[in-house]
């Protein structure tokens, strides 16, 4: 179902504080329209929240509770949403919003909470608090007062097809460069990052920090999808994964960076977008898209997850899993699998191409957020409390006896990796299909 | 931090305030919190190749650059900055911390 929002036209106020007030306001309208509404008013204050939430856990300051947090947004909707509220505000906390409330809001939907969704998950009441937390970030969105580093990457990807900036002519070249990396590695001549070829089954996405920083995943999945003898191709325009829309809480934002990326897909005639592992990209693309763009996608959107998956299942590639031996776990994206409900894929896979897979505990809709999920990677302001907040994560792993965490999410990847840096877990990070393509059996 | 009479500052990600403070000093400093006991001939050449690149285009450098210009393998990179070439090649150069889901 798709629910029609008309958030594409809202005005962004730039420089009035009077216009952004009021466009901020109006922001709060927003959960009226679907049962948001509702998770607004149910929170009983039982605070059993706080042991779900891993910045809680390793925190636990009153405002660092999830129902504290919420509450922070709650009582602006209540002043202007609730007869009482209206009318006698004092009675049930509800406040003002006024310029100077955005900075407790920031503090508390950006600063302290990833939106990861795990105690809306666990809540007692069944109150969506993560649903709660994103309004926020709309209110604050609609104001203009998003955290400056998080709005430069929403900018970057509006002004530059990409959040990184990165040039058409620097996406060639590097496509170019790996390529020819891939075939001396395979021995295979005809292996390569297929770019802007119309006609192809598959428009792939990907994260632009492969393209930049990490691009051995974007090799393997070209590696996979050879073997799989799948046809595909990516843009060299627009093939970013990523909407920190999502993050900033800018639907207009968000539904422009969707509306890029799909009509790129149909000038290319593809018939299908497969997306790259990227936790927050697949919640945005797949579920959120056509709730932004207030249509349904003419084409289909999966996980490559589930692309390779079907592959294995259907025989279309052959792997060995002796050819990984070390131990791996899965660390679990929030936005994939307790926002996505994508969870088993990634099992299957891992468990048909590596000898020795364990899971993490808990796992699946009930994994620990890492820690850099929501923009926290972007906002180097909270990078102390993000490093913090993953020691959660950090016990789950070392308690495995992993060597390799598989984890199918770009910024989860990072978050990790500096985990491993600050807690000293001594471990390899990995997408998932980087560890299928290291089994390929190749005849 | 204290690097002969310089106190360096850093930012929450760990990365410099006042990236025109930077020297080999400073880098060899940032290194050994990444872990690395000693800067490799290797290890030098990826960071100036960096640091030249930023000043010129006030860009961390693709990593295909890196690789390309200065002949080294794309794993060999992480091997030396075990946090990657933002986080740890990047950082160790000086540079502020690159944009975007890194």
């Amino acid at each position: 179902m798709v629910i029609k929002k008309e958030t594409i036209d809202l005005l962004r106020p730039e420089d009035d504080p009077q216009e952004a007030t009021a466009a901020a306001r109006a922001a709060l309208r927003e959960p009226l329209r679907d049962l948001a509404a509702y998770h607004m008013d149910a929170c009983v204050k039982c605070g059993l929240c706080g042991e779900t939430c891993h910045v809680y856990l390793t925190d636990p300051v009153p405002e660092n509770l999830p129902a504290a947090k919420a509450a922070k947004v709650v009582r602006h909707f209540r002043r202007y949403h609730s007869a009482v509220g209206r009318l006698a505000p004092w009675l049930v906390g509800a406040k003002e919003l006024t310029q100077s409330a955005f900075d407790e809001i920031v503090e508390a939907v950006y600063g302290r909470c990833t939106g990861c969704g795990r105690c809306g998950l666990n809540c007692s009441v069944g109150a969506d608090v993560g649903a709660i937390i994103r309004t926020g970030r709309n209110v604050v969105a609609a104001a203009a007062e998003v955290p400056p580093n998080l709005q430069a990457v929403v900018d970057n990807q509006i002004n530059t097809g990409n959040q990184m900036a990165i040039t058409v002519e620097e996406l060639k070249a590097t496509a170019a460069w790996l390529s020819e990396d891939l075939q001396l590695e395979t021995g295979d001549e005809d292996v390569r990052i297929h770019v802007d070829e119309p006609g192809k089954r598959v428009f792939y996405l990907v994260n632009p920090r492969e393209v930049k920083f990490f691009p051995l995943s974007l090799s393997a999945a070209a590696g996979v999808f050879r073997a799989a003898g799948e046809n595909w191709t990516m843009s060299s325009k627009f093939y970013d994964v990523t909407n920190y829309g999502l993050y900033s809480g800018d639907d207009p934002a968000a539904a422009r960076i969707t509306k890029q990326v799909m009509d790129e897909a149909a000038r290319l005639e593809a018939e299908e977008v497969v997306l790259s592992e990227c936790g927050h990209g697949f919640r945005s693309f797949r579920w959120e898209g056509p709730n932004w763009l207030g249509e349904e996608y003419p084409i289909r959107v999966r996980s490559i997850l589930e692309v390779m998956l079907e592959y294995i299942e259907e025989g279309r590639i052959e792997i060995d899993p002796g050819k990984n031996v070390e131990r791996v776990t899965l660390h679990d994206p929030c936005n994939l699998v307790r926002w996505g409900g994508v969870s088993e894929p990634q099992r299957k896979i891992l468990a048909a191409v590596a000898s020795d897979f364990v899971e993490m505990t808990p796992n699946r809709e009930q994994n620990f957020c890492c820690g850099g999920g929501g923009g926290m990677l972007s906002m180097s302001e909270y990078g102390d409390r993000r490093v913090q907040s993953g020691a959660v994560k950090a016990d789950q792993i070392r308690a495995t006896g992993a060597k390799i965490i598989a984890t199918p999410c770009h910024n989860c990847a990072d978050q990790l990796l500096e985990l491993n840096k600050k807690y000293s877990l001594g471990v390899e990070i990995q997408a998932v299909c980087e560890l299928v393509f290291n089994a390929l059996v190749i005849r | 931090m204290q690097v002969g009479d310089k106190n360096i500052d850093f930012d929450n990600d760990g990365f410099m305030v006042a990236p025109e403070l930077w020297d080999d000093e400073v880098a060899r400093a940032i290194a050994e919190e990444e872990g690395i006991d000693e800067m490799s001939e290797d290890h030098w050449k990826i960071v100036n190749f960096i640091r030249d690149y930023w000043k010129e285009h006030d860009l961390a450098p693709p990593v295909r650059l890196i690789c390309q210009e200065l002949g080294v393998g794309v794993r060999h990179i992480y091997k030396l900055f075990t946090a990657g070439p933002a986080r740890g090649a990047c950082r160790v150069a000086g540079l502020p911390k690159p944009d975007g889901c890194v």
